[in-house]
């Protein structure tokens, strides 16, 4: 636990209320360390023991969500699911900082006007550039660029940690799909016989 | 390689084979399909087109998910659902 600390110290210019301003890239990829610690955490995704953690998180902030809210509550029940997910990621990768800062309606939007002017120039001044391999490059750039979108708070972060962050990315999104099967399963049976494929027959003994 | 990295601009960089590679590689492990596959064959834009494609589809089940359990919440609303969800987390 003490390792993470360092690395969000590293990076406060990687919050998203600090990132517009800096026009160079400030997200530095620090070496084969931090791989080692991405790597570790991708691992956590898979255990047992986080899709339990999240799993009750999830129904507990589901069960107060439902005392108070009344309006489209799929989408709430999605919100809070990533919600949850974002806060058992503890910080340490940019996509649940980004979700979590959208939850609180902070900048993002601002943030968004700035992105497109700059896309749109970068396009302008490219074209002329590339002669020869019109479909080769671009193609490559233009699928990371949609991957960049697909992961929250990704859409203008380098290379190298675009690919860490959507390794980490997708891990915890498969682990959501597995609690949240997980758990419509367990209140699909009624509460008199849930499933015992996953969780064991602890239940019923 | 070198001539392309010193016309870097600020903004967005082209891609180095090197960087090809890492992605290949690093994505490769990630998606379901391609990790069966033979590993010569796949080029990056496949792979990134997967990894795409497989995001959306996590996405999609998610919302799937959430739509069913918001059912599932509106209509079982029992201390022996919650009950046995507990125990089952718990054990």
């Amino acid at each position: 636990m003490a390792s993470l600390i360092p690395n969000l110290e590293h990076s406060p210019d990687t919050s998203p209320e600090f990132k517009r301003k800096k026009r160079r890239k400030t997200d530095e990829t620090p070496g084969p360390f931090d791989r080692n610690q991405g790597s570790q955490r991708i691992k956590r995704w898979r255990t047992e023991r986080e899709q339990q953690i999240y799993s009750s998180k999830l129904i507990e902030a589901l069960r107060r969500s439902r005392r108070t809210s009344s309006s489209a509550p799929a989408k709430e029940v999605r919100e809070t699911a990533d919600r949850v997910l974002a806060v058992s990621a503890k910080g340490t990768t940019r996509w649940s900082r980004a979700i979590l800062a959208s939850r609180l309606g902070v900048g993002s939007k601002t943030m968004r006007k700035h992105k497109r002017a700059k896309v749109t120039a970068n396009r302008r001044l490219r074209k002329p550039e590339i002669n020869g391999e019109k479909r080769k490059l671009p193609a490559v750039e233009r699928k990371l660029k949609v991957l960049g979108r697909l992961v929250p708070g990704c859409r203008k972060v380098s290379f190298s940690n675009l690919l860490e962050e959507t390794s980490d990315y997708i891990a915890a999104l498969e682990m959501q799909v597995r609690a949240m099967t997980t758990i419509t399963a367990l209140l699909a049976g009624g509460g008199t016989q849930p499933p015992t494929d996953r969780l064991g027959s602890h239940i019923n003994s | 390689m070198s001539s392309r990295r010193s016309r870097q601009s600020a903004s967005v960089s082209r891609i180095s084979d090197d960087q090809i590679i890492e992605l290949v590689s690093k994505l490769r492990q990630l998606l379901p399909e391609i990790r069966d596959r033979r590993s010569d064959k796949v080029s990056a834009s496949k792979v990134l087109q997967e990894t795409c494609n497989y995001i959306r589809s996590l996405h999609r089940e998610v919302d799937d998910l959430s739509e069913r359990l918001s059912q599932l919440l509106a209509t079982i609303d029992s201390d022996s659902a919650e009950a046995a969800i507990i125990r089952s987390l718990i054990m």
